[in-house]
């Protein structure tokens, strides 16, 4: 056994053998005597590592024989090791690199050198070729595979555009010749053929080169940065010198002989570039012609590996993203035609395949990989279908549709869960919370589909329709049966669920299609009903009974088929039925007490789809859409009775599940939010305050009884929400003042009742009180959630009376941490929601009681003693509150809707005008007071705690750089000591925010003018750190221009400092040349703004100049 | 507080004192931070998260507590729809006014509570002799579950938190 000691001691020797001068002999010694693999590869890497150490000492010629050495070594043994073999050809092109820079030394006799090797025939010495060159691939691509040699990064990149203009071109040829020969030949023996593999591999290689465009000025940073980048999925934009080499005629046969995957990096190839008449017709004609002749065949000759799925996938998307639109439709229509078969059988073969990997439960799912890809694709074409032949996609749309419900159905439909050989694997499994529900798992592919289903309207809406009434009809059998048999006094235990499950997950599916078939949940603009869905619907339009159409979906309770006339109806209404028919089919079984029996998933579905459903066609608005669909408007338009209906009917559902399903937080969630959708749009609270079921609900909720009371503190919030939300309908005054009084005052009167008990303080702790005063401060959360422009001065009011009395729980519950974050949460939320709305005199009053509750915070955290060093972030969760609490404050500043006048009127007159007035500085420095001691080093790595810290600071340096200068000592110093530590060692998005602080700070120095002060002497030292980080350090391009900024206004303020960073920069350098170029650069630089002074057109000039600067320099100074 | 000092006491009322030591509640609404019974002890919820077994099954809570008194980890799973023991846990403050002879908030005097024998109570002894100013802060300075149960005090229950300065 080896010890750790001599292990360390051992691995001690290897470093400073490879650090020791001019080892060459011993090495060659070693090479040649030492028959101890790991002792090999360590000589291998001592020389590589002392060449470039020693360069400039070494005689060039004895450079070159080390080269030949090393070569003639690796030849010489053809039973190295490989990893041996591998660090002597990298040592090799190492030195070949290197050389490159030194005109002196021959290096192109390497490709004469290999190309012998390649003709040698044999097998060996071929593999060898392959790995030098290989190697040379790796060292001249500059990326992240180059070994670092302490150059420039202006040498790596000048390195690899020479490399590929000639070198790299020779490769390629190089081994499309080997290719040719090989793919000439009929039988390859085992070594052949990995042989060959390994050229396919290198050409592979080739054509994922990350090409360096030629011109050196545009944008060269970004380059820099892109080199160290590793060169995954990289596009291949080759310069123009590889026009030739690449569109020949006999490279693209090879490539269309050779396994497919080949061509991925090929197609790549981004033909926007090239606008000669050479490949737009060339190229794509051959791609589409060969793929649908060789795909089909390809599939049922040989096994498809796993791995090419994604390749093929790749080819297809990418030519149909990459080339233009007009080379898909100037193709023959039978090319294209064929083309298009080919891509449905794929898709449709490709998502059985990854059904059957979801089944197997595999770890690397390439086959769903594949099939997103080219449900991508799809995407692509149907959105562009304008441009297509009418209609060209319906066909396909279709099977791929049906090919997607089938693997998502159980047998004997479907194919769900059926493995390989037509067996069922059903196994419960644990399902974690975290775990994603399928709709956010899938939501792109279910997207995609639902886009393809609305392309085959015709046919999928009625599918849909049918097989959930089918399933629906089945599960509410199923149910009487179940009921049955527990009458019979059997044990619920002997239920055999799985034809209940079987059913549920059918349901499930088909509940997600439809919901993202009929609807898009479009963020913050208005959902329209899709185009093909209201086509459908008007199409049909004549044949249909409107009447027959409603009485279906009112009957919900009854089978849509029962009901006379009942194939005369419009589908996309039948299809919201029948979804309905479900829903109460549920609500059925948990009035006959089944919930057990009922799936919580199949219950998230259901509001799920409901709540989607509501918000585009529940009233819908007939002005946004150039035609409308009768029955669709007949059955749930503006004041019609359907909706009223429909209205009356989610919001039994909704109070329904909340009872029901207060077990099961995740459906309670969905269904709270399915009651705001229903009352944030105004037009459909009018509806909804209109039920007296709402009126109960308030009730109930107001008097915080079961069974409310038991839902999470999430939907509880939520729940208050949406009451307030529709206490904003339009109702008469009486009723209004009547709504309040239920929903609001109960809250209030509870509170105070409580509050003002003697005994206030010793009951305080009682099971009992905390959660009184629990489920007030959430509901006071969601009242301030509910803040719209239009109530804000009604909800202020109201929750500025509750403040106060928080500050005074602040004091009585000090010890009991989780309140206190309550409290402190409600402040934050009536920040954040209302505080862009307040003028003046009420923004005062928040700010008066923001500094109280601070004040509070303070004298209780001192002293405070919080959990040991393995503390969670949660510990903390108080501090991050005070932080958001104050950049909350600070957004006024950015935002601010506040008009008075408006929103406020009449109840501003005479007052605030005596009180002495609290600024939003003061009270954010008085909380920056109180959070910045306690914000140390270990905080910071929480990256919550962190981020927020840094808004909050950055904040407050920009919006009060005045109060910089006057915050105590110990504060300023840490204040300036969290800039550094942002700016140099965290996140580059903090370090943004960083930088961006700089500015504001030195133009408040530049105001002073006090050449003394803290703040100018800690913008003096940030003037070096920017420079360094800026000129010395690799930093992306959004950096330089945070850094920029910053680094002009502060070159502004200490002109002379700076010109001593440069005198002392330019100081140390040796090389002459260098020396002048960037000597030149500079003055460049400073010629843009003399004097700089602080002027936003100066500051626009010097930083265009410094773009230029970093781009002419900036690889100059960055080492690798 | 010149020279006296806030002290909690967490107790749970006696059977005789009206309340019952504990009341059901269901599993679901039990929240992080908030007590329950686990394997008989009465815990402060530190963990809660829910799962399934299969994707139409019903919710399961996990809940993991620490035993108020001893620190002891206690774990436990239950169906989200089940009712729950909660201990009826009251935080009393008592300002100690002189040597362990305690003073509630409503004027009453407490003195059937010994002096812990453990670190706690020396370092309480030590800081009045100082005439330190101090507060002991989430303290169950507090009659432990089997003397509520068994309705008397041993003295032997009381337990150790933080002591800190002001």
């Amino acid at each position: 056994m080896v010890s750790p000691e001599q292990r360390q001691h051992a691995e001690h020797i290897f470093l400073s053998f490879r650090k020791s001068k001019s080892p060459f002999a011993v090495c060659k010694h070693i090479l040649e005597t030492s028959k101890v693999d790991y002792v090999l590869f360590q000589a291998a890497t001592a020389v590589m590592e002392a060449v470039v150490r020693e360069w400039v000492l070494l005689e060039k010629s004895s450079i070159e024989s080390l080269r030949t050495f090393l070569l003639t070594y690796v030849l010489q043994r053809p039973n190295l090791q490989k990893y041996v073999r591998e660090q002597v050809l990298l040592a090799v092109a190492v030195i070949v690199k290197r050389g490159s820079l030194d005109k002196s030394i021959n290096c192109k006799s390497i490709f004469q050198e290999v190309g012998q090797l390649i003709t040698s025939g044999n097998p060996t010495i071929q593999t060898l070729a392959c790995s030098i060159l290989m190697a040379l691939l790796g060292e001249f691509s500059s990326s992240s595979k180059t070994s670092s040699i302490g150059l420039s990064m202006e040498f790596h990149g000048s390195c690899k555009r020479v490399f590929q203009e000639e070198d790299l071109k020779q490769i390629f040829m190089l081994t499309v010749e080997v290719l040719q020969e090989f793919s000439r030949q009929d039988n390859l023996n085992a070594q052949m053929s990995s042989v060959f593999q390994k050229y396919l591999a290198l050409a592979n290689q080739v054509l994922s080169w990350n090409f360096l465009p030629p011109n050196h000025i545009l944008s060269v940073p970004k380059h820099y940065m892109a080199m160290l980048e590793s060169t995954q999925n990289v596009t291949l934009k080759p310069t123009e010198s590889w026009r030739e080499a690449l569109l020949d005629t006999r490279v693209m046969d090879l490539f269309f002989t050779v396994r497919p995957t080949y061509l991925l990096a090929y197609l790549s190839v981004d033909l926007p570039t090239y606008t000669s008449p050479y490949i737009p017709t060339y190229l794509p004609s051959c791609l589409f012609t060969y793929l649908p002749t060789y795909l089909p065949t390809y599939q049922s000759l040989i096994e498809m590996e796993d791995s090419e799925a994604v390749g093929i996938s790749n080819i297809i998307s990418n030519m149909i993203s990459m080339f233009p639109r007009s080379v898909l439709t100037a193709l023959p229509s039978d090319l294209f035609t064929s083309f298009i078969n080919c891509l449905t059988l794929l898709t449709c073969s490709f998502g059985r395949s990854a059904a059957l990997e979801e089944v197997l439960d595999k770890d690397d799912m390439v086959y769903m990989e594949a099939y997103d890809r080219l449900l991508e694709a799809w995407l692509t074409l149907v959105q562009d279908d304008e441009h297509f032949p009418r209609g060209c996609f319906v066909q396909s749309a279709v099977q791929v549709f049906n090919g997607y419900i089938q693997c998502h159905l159980a047998a004997p439909d479907g194919t769900r869960n059926l493995s390989g050989n037509g067996v069922t694997s059903t196994e419960d499994e644990e399902i974690h919370e975290i775990q994603e529900d399928d709709r956010e798992l899938f939501s792109d592919q279910l997207a995609s589909i639902g886009t393809l289903g609305r392309v085959a309207a015709d046919h999928c809406i009625p599918l849909l329709t049918s097989l959930l009434e089918d399933r629906v009809t089945r599960l509410h059998g199923q149910l009487q049966r179940t009921q049955q048999h527990l009458m019979a006094a059997s044990d619920p235990a002997t239920v055999d669920r799985k034809v209940l499950d079987d059913l549920y997950e059918d349901i499930h599916w088909l509940l997600l299609v439809s919901g993202c078939l009929l609807a898009d949940d479009p963020q913050g603009e208005t959902p329209l009903i899709p185009a093909e869905v209201m086509d459908f619907s008007i199409s049909h339009s004549t044949e249909v009974d409107i009447n027959t159409t409603l009485q279906i979906m009112g009957s919900p309770g009854e089978k849509a088929s029962s009901i006379p006339g009942f194939d005369r109806t419009d589908t996309v209404v039948r299809l919201l039925s029948a979804v309905l028919r479900t829903s109460e089919v549920e609500s059925r079984a948990t009035r006959a007490s089944l919930t057990t029996l009922l799936s919580p998933q199949m219950g998230k579905d259901i509001v799920w789809f409901l709540r989607r459903w509501a918000k585009t066609y529940l009233l819908v608005d007939e002005k946004l859409y150039q035609q409308v669909s009768i029955p669709l408007v007949t059955a749930f338009g503006a004041d019609t009775e359907g909706a009223q209906w429909i209205v009356g009917y989610l919001l039994e559902k909704v109070i329904s599940n909340l009872s029901v399903w207060s077990s099961e937080p995740e459906l309670a969630n969905d269904t709270v939010e399915l009651l705001v959708t229903l009352v944030e749009r105004r037009e459909r609270a009018n509806m909804v305050v209109q039920c007296e079921n709402w009126w109960n609900l308030a009730k109930q909720f107001a008097s915080r009884s079961p069974p409310l009371h038991l839902l999470s503190s999430s939907v509880q919030r939520n729940l208050m929400k949406a009451l307030v939300l529709g206490g904003f309908a339009h109702m008469d005054a009486d009723t209004k003042q009547q709504y309040w009084a239920e929903v609001l005052h109960p809250l209030q009167q509870r509170f105070l009742n409580l509050i003002n008990q003697e005994n206030f303080a010793q009951i305080s702790q009682e099971t009992a009180v905390r959660q009184e005063i629990t489920a007030t401060l959430e509901a006071l959360c969601g009242i301030a959630e509910a803040t719209q422009i239009d109530n804000v001065a009604a909800l202020f009011s109201f929750l500025m009376e509750f403040l106060s009395s928080c500050i005074g729980l602040m004091e009585v519950y000090r010890n009991t941490p989780e309140t206190i974050n309550l409290i402190i949460e409600v402040f934050v939320e009536v920040a954040h929601k209302q505080i862009c709305y307040l003028g003046e005199v009420k923004s005062m009053r928040l700010y008066e009681a923001c500094l109280t509750l601070l004040q509070v915070y303070s004298k209780n955290n001192m002293g405070r003693r919080r959990g040991e060093s393995t503390a969670e972030e949660d510990q903390y969760q108080d501090l991050l509150l005070i932080m958001e609490l104050l950049t909350n404050l600070l957004s006024k500043e950015f935002i601010d809707f506040s008009d008075t006048d408006e929103v406020f009127r009449g109840q501003d007159q005479g007052t605030g005008t005596t009180t002495r007035p609290v600024s939003a500085a003061d009270v954010v420095l008085y909380g920056v007071n109180i959070v910045l001691p306690l914000m140390s080093q270990d905080l910071l790595k929480f990256p919550s705690l962190c981020n927020q810290y840094y808004k909050l600071i950055t904040f407050i340096c920009e919006i009060f750089p005045e109060k910089i200068p006057q915050l105590p000592e110990e504060l300023f110093k840490s204040l300036m000591f969290s800039l550094e530590l942002g700016m140099t060692s965290m996140s580059s998005e903090v370090s943004q925010l960083c930088l961006e602080a700089l500015s504001p700070l030195a133009e408040q120095c530049a105001k002073n003018q006090d050449k003394e002060s803290p703040l100018f002497i800690a913008t003096r030292h940030f003037l070096k750190l920017v420079f360094d980080m800026l000129v010395l350090q690799k930093h992306s391009m959004e950096m330089t221009v945070a850094a920029g900024e910053a680094l002009y206004t502060l070159v502004c303020l200490h002109q002379v400092e700076y010109s001593e960073l440069v005198e002392a920069l330019l100081a140390s350098q040796r090389d002459a040349v260098i020396y002048q170029r960037l000597a030149d650069a500079f003055n460049k630089l400073s010629a843009s703004s003399t004097p700089p002074t602080m002027d936003r057109k100066q500051k626009v000039a010097f930083l265009k100049s410094l773009e230029e600067f970093v781009s002419n320099v900036g690889g100059l100074l960055c080492v690798k | 507080m010149a020279d006296s000092a806030t002290m909690q006491d967490t107790e749970f009322h006696k059977a005789d004192s009206g309340a019952s030591t504990t009341f059901p509640m269901q599993c679901s609404s039990l929240r992080k931070n908030g007590h329950v019974v686990l394997k008989g002890r009465p815990c402060k919820i530190v963990e809660m998260s829910t799962s399934k077994t299969g994707k139409h099954g019903h919710a399961k809570v996990h809940m993991v507590g620490i035993d108020i008194f001893n620190g002891k980890k206690y774990e436990d799973i239950c169906p989200s729809t089940h009712n729950m023991d909660v201990p009826n846990v009251t935080r009393l403050d008592y300002q100690v006014d002189g040597y362990m002879s305690l003073l509630k908030d409503n004027g009453d005097q407490k003195e059937d509570l010994k002096l812990p024998t453990n670190d706690l109570g020396k370092e309480i002894q030590s800081k009045f002799e100082a005439g330190d100013s101090f507060m002991v802060s989430n303290t169950p300075f507090a009659l432990c579950w089997e003397c509520t149960t068994s309705g008397i005090c041993k003295g032997q229950c009381i337990e150790r938190r933080s002591l800190s300065g002001k």
